[in-house]
């Protein structure tokens, strides 16, 4: 501890004397690409939202005031878009956590084929969004695989299921497959958690005579706490980001009812062409996912 | 000893239940790019085709320009990788070794835009895409690219460079180098598994973006594989799924052998950030 | 180990970059190079054409001129047109449907050809009338009409003589067939298939119950959109959806050629262009077609079609000889071969269309087709059209209430223009 002390105050003097010339080269180019892209676009949207904007040379923009939020928030649309949004986070987040730790503690457990399983299940997860929308969309087709399963193999309904035609129904298939392309990547960072927790701890429960059940929710649960925090962030701001899917599924359809927030900023972007509208929506849908991940960290901290 | 064994059976089965579940949908796509593409809507439909025929396959390799959206695709995604390593490592550098001033902020700010889906900034990056002349080019996707996926690059290696031990720094800096061979010959080598790992996945996110490339490019000849792929959607409701499917499992092989080679730098790099 | 990967890496990124700049070199030569966007289905009988057969017999005529026809989808392509408006980045000529010509003029962004080309009038008079005035905006000509069509109605001869159904001759046997023909259990069987909820689709049965959507001055929509009539005629289509008997417009359905070439669509309500993407994927198929049938407005049908348009910032010059050889007698016969009426006069008078039988009832109908409002801001009214008319077919809304509130807004844009 006290050597850590000693070490760290030299050598942070003796880089700051010497290195500022080369710092500034090394920083610049993350600087120009951070700034250019990513803050000046976030002050800029900020700035949009309060005009009518026009993009083009010879457009003119006219300041609004917050009309565009009073816009977005009296539009029935933007209402389903977000409570679209808000419950594909609540039945993926869940689901992907609890089957990935599921498939991950199963993989845990044995010894052979282990790599050979997670290179399995980890495949949905590289496979891009734009080829397993299409797949998902050619199985729930009216016409589709799955149809002619329930209905003319296994007889559960006489009438095929329209998927993707009913608001439910689409958002259940744009659900279902985000948890399908979710498992494996839980699977692989809860593998790693579990690799993590001490042997011992196993042991002497066992001595002590608990079950294996017992021994999941007393100590591996605990163990990987904090995986389990950085899933439940990371896959909400995921399923934020939630768009290519909807896109191409159902593209919004039946009447802007399985819009969700990104797919309906998009639209009013670049369809309705109303950018301060869609800045507005874009800076709110921001506000939205900061909330939610900054409860999230203040939640778990109260369990810690 | 008996019931351990059937209990181990158990797992085994359950879990190859679950590889048969979360394979099928990719079995359905390579069959379906094997089948005639007139029998599509044929019943009952069926997961291995009567008639397997490649006949898709030369569709689109022969009478598509489908290896020009194959190249775009590559091009701009290895582009984009390489950019994004070399700018995020420094970064990272510089963050996890130096004081400088502002660099508390800096870091907060890299930390939030975590956080901003990289799409909600798609207008105003569409306007300097305007400024800039870079509506359909190639080169319009790089930056916007690069600067989506900075933030979490940065924080994943400023991590790992976080783990390295000094002294190496130290040594460098006795014998004389400065900041630059500190990092071309401590931080890229030793720092190269967590810039692997996440190079992969900015590999991937741009082989597969799809919501900038369709706003920027509009000419066949410069459309990536997204684009192509969800292109052959016609008017008319006019889809031929065969030439889609084909198109997509050609996609797809590269990233999955990528994937194989390199099976453990993606485990490795996706848990150097979860268990921390 | 470490030096060597790292100065491998540096290489590749180079190489990159010069075969990068290599590629942009490439492209920049000494021809003139003119874009052209169109909406052909990219995999259809019509882009081959354009593709395989029309540019390279206009690049031999124009040697120096290299033209590049880029597809995009029907909605794609107005998207694309409206933001590359904002990024200066627009094509040189365009196939546009004759909906949007009103807007792109008010958005400045096309030629008004008759004051620009000094051959304007010799060249339009080559063309029919009827189709050349939907390039007609305020006054001034801004596109050539490029072809013309409307629709009619195609129905499965199996199906019909099965079900034991004559084909409807007026709005109400329409219904009534497109009940009989379905079938609800096990694989469906639809009467009747509509590939969306647009303008395009719903507005032959509005005109044909006798209904308008704006006044005839397309000044004002309420009082007209949401009238009694409208309001009865969506409201059994409506019902025929939630009968069963009607789908396509829904991304789960079969797609429109299939479903109506594989019997599980009675009936559909297409153009032209079908005869030739059936004979492309389903060529046992006859597909049989019979007229619109007629409401209490009499048998009342859409006018569609496109004008092929030049922009403000094309090389104007290669732009009008290719606006030229697009509409002449060669290049119209030849589109014609794939379902694209012609507009030339010469073409419309050949042989070659006179015997089409294909042909034949699409130029009846088009006597009486009614183009859609030639206002501006139409493709937003368009919107709020479908809107409306989804939400009632679906049944989420009342009819009379989402076409009240489609008034209301359609009003403020038809204020705007």
């Amino acid at each position: 501890m006290s050597h850590d002390y000693q070490i760290l105050p030299r050598r942070k003097k003796k880089q700051i004397k010497k290195i500022n010339f080369q710092l500034i080269f090394l920083l610049i180019p993350g600087l120009i690409v951070f700034g250019l892209f990513t803050i000046y676009p976030i002050v800029k949207l900020f700035v949009m939202s309060f005009f009518d904007w026009q993009i083009g040379f010879e457009q003119k923009s006219i300041f609004v005031g917050l009309k565009n939020y009073i816009n977005v928030f009296n539009d029935p649309i933007f209402r389903k878009a977000i409570s679209n949004t808000l419950i594909y986070a609540l039945v993926t987040v869940p689901s992907q956590i609890i089957i990935g730790l599921l498939v991950a503690v199963l993989i845990h457990s044995i010894k052979r084929f282990k790599i050979t399983f997670r290179v399995l299940y980890y495949l949905p997860v590289i496979t891009s969004w734009v080829i397993v929308a299409l797949v998902f969309k050619y199985i729930f087709n009216n016409e589709g695989f799955l149809n002619y399963v329930i209905t003319d193999l296994l007889h559960l309904t006489t009438n095929y299921i329209p998927w993707l035609d009913q608001p439910s129904t689409g958002m259940f298939v744009a659900q279902l497959l985000g948890i399908w392309k979710g498992i494996g990547w839980n699977m692989v960072i809860f593998l790693a958690a579990l690799q993590g927790v001490p042997l011992e701890l196993y042991e002497a429960a066992s001595i002590d005579g608990g079950g294996k059940f017992k021994q999941f929710f007393y100590i591996t649960l605990p163990s990987i706490k904090n995986t389990i925090l950085f899933a439940v962030v990371m896959l909400s701001i995921g399923a934020f980001n939630v768009f290519t899917s909807i896109q191409l599924m159902t593209g919004g359809h039946p009447a802007h009812q399985t819009e969700v927030a990104l797919t309906w900023m998009y639209y009013k972007a670049f369809e309705a062409r109303d950018f301060g509208y869609a800045a507005a929506l874009s800076y709110i849908i921001a506000m939205i996912i900061t909330m939610i991940t900054l409860s999230q960290f203040k939640y778990f901290r109260k369990f810690k | 000893m008996m019931r351990k064994y059937k209990y181990k059976l158990l797992i085994y089965f359950i879990l190859l239940i679950g590889v048969i579940i979360t394979s099928t949908p990719m079995i359905y796509l390579i069959s379906t790019s094997l089948r005639p593409n007139g029998s599509l809507y044929e019943y009952p439909p069926k997961l291995i085709p009567n008639k397997v025929t490649l006949e898709n396959y030369r569709y689109i390799i022969f009478k598509v320009d489908f290896y020009r959206s194959f190249l775009n695709s590559f091009i701009v995604a290895l582009c984009s990788t390489l950019l994004a390593a070399f700018i995020s490592s420094s970064l990272a550098f510089c963050l996890a070794r130096f004081d400088f001033p502002g660099k508390r902020l800096l870091f907060a700010t890299i930390m939030a835009t975590m956080i901003i889906p990289g799409m909600t900034l798609i207008i105003p990056q569409f306007e300097l895409a305007v400024t800039f002349k870079l509506i359909n080019k190639l080169g319009g996707l790089i930056p916007v690219y690069v600067a989506w996926v900075l933030p979490f690059s940065t924080f994943m290696i400023k991590g790992f460079i976080e783990g390295i031990p000094t002294d190496f720094d130290e040594a460098i800096y006795i014998d004389g180098g400065n900041a630059f061979t500190v990092y071309r010959t401590i931080i890229l080598p030793l720092a190269s598994p967590s810039i692997a790992a996440v190079s992969i996945f900015n590999f991937l996110m741009a082989w597969e973006e799809y919501p900038w490339a369709l706003t920027v490019i509009n000419d066949l000849e410069k459309r990536t594989l997204p684009i192509t792929i969800s292109g052959f959607f016609g008017q008319h409701n006019f889809t031929q799924w065969g030439y889609v499917f084909a198109m997509s499992v050609i996609s797809l092989l590269p990233v999955i052998i990528t994937f194989l080679f390199f099976q453990q730098y993606f485990v490795s790099g996706l848990s150097s950030g979860a268990i921390k | 180990m470490c030096k060597k990967s790292f100065s491998i890496r540096v290489l590749l990124l180079s190489l990159i970059f010069i075969s990068l700049f290599a590629s942009f070199g490439i492209s920049a030569n000494e021809q003139v190079t003119i874009n052209f966007w169109h909406h052909y289905n990219a995999q259809s009988p019509e882009n081959e054409k354009l593709i395989n057969l029309i540019i390279p017999a206009f690049e031999k005529q124009y040697p120096h001129i290299k033209v590049k026809a880029i597809p995009h989808e029907w909605d794609q392509l107005h998207k694309k047109i409206l933001v590359s408006t904002s990024s200066n980045q627009l094509p040189d000529v365009a196939r546009a449907d004759i909906a949007w010509l009103p807007e792109f003029q008010k958005l400045n962004i096309l030629v008004p050809l008759n004051k620009e080309m000094g051959d304007f009038s010799a060249v339009a008079h080559r063309l029919l009338d009827g189709p050349m005035a939907t390039a007609k905006v305020k006054g001034d000509y801004y596109g050539l009409a490029l072809n013309t069509n409307t629709k009619i109605l195609f129905y499965n001869k199996d199906l019909f003589s099965r079900a034991g159904v004559k084909v409807p001759k007026t709005m109400d046997e329409f219904f009534s067939a497109a009940r009989k023909l379905s079938k609800k259990s096990g694989r469906q069987i639809w009467g009747y298939a509509e590939p969306a909820l647009a303008g395009w689709n719903i507005c032959p049965f509005i005109w044909s119950n006798g209904g308008d959507i704006t006044d005839p001055e397309y000044k004002v929509a309420s009082g007209f959109l949401n009238s009694e009539k409208n309001i009865e005629i969506i409201q059994k289509l409506a019902d025929l959806y939630r009968d069963g008997a009607m789908t396509g417009f829904n991304k789960g359905a079969i797609p429109l050629t299939d479903g109506y070439a594989l019997g599980r669509y009675g009936m559909i309500i297409e153009g032209p262009w079908k005869f030739a993407e059936l004979e492309n994927s389903y060529p046992q198929f006859k597909p049989a077609t019979a007229p619109m049938p007629a409401g209490k407005g009499g048998s009342a049908q859409v006018l569609g079609g496109e004008d092929i348009v030049m922009f403000k910032t094309a090389k104007k010059e290669a732009a009008w000889e290719f606006m030229k050889f697009m509409t002449s007698e060669y290049a119209q016969i030849e589109m014609a071969k794939v379902g694209q009426i012609p507009v030339n006069k010469v073409a419309i008078d050949s042989s070659i269309i006179k015997n089409n039988k294909n042909m034949l009832p699409f130029l009846e109908a088009i006597q009486t087709a009614k183009p859609r409002p030639p206002v501006s801001t139409w493709p937003e009214i368009d919107k709020e059209l479908t809107y409306a008319v989804t939400l009632s077919i679906l049944g989420e809304k009342s009819v009379k209430e989402s076409l009240d509130e489609a008034a209301k807004k359609i009003d403020i844009l038809l204020a705007q223009q």
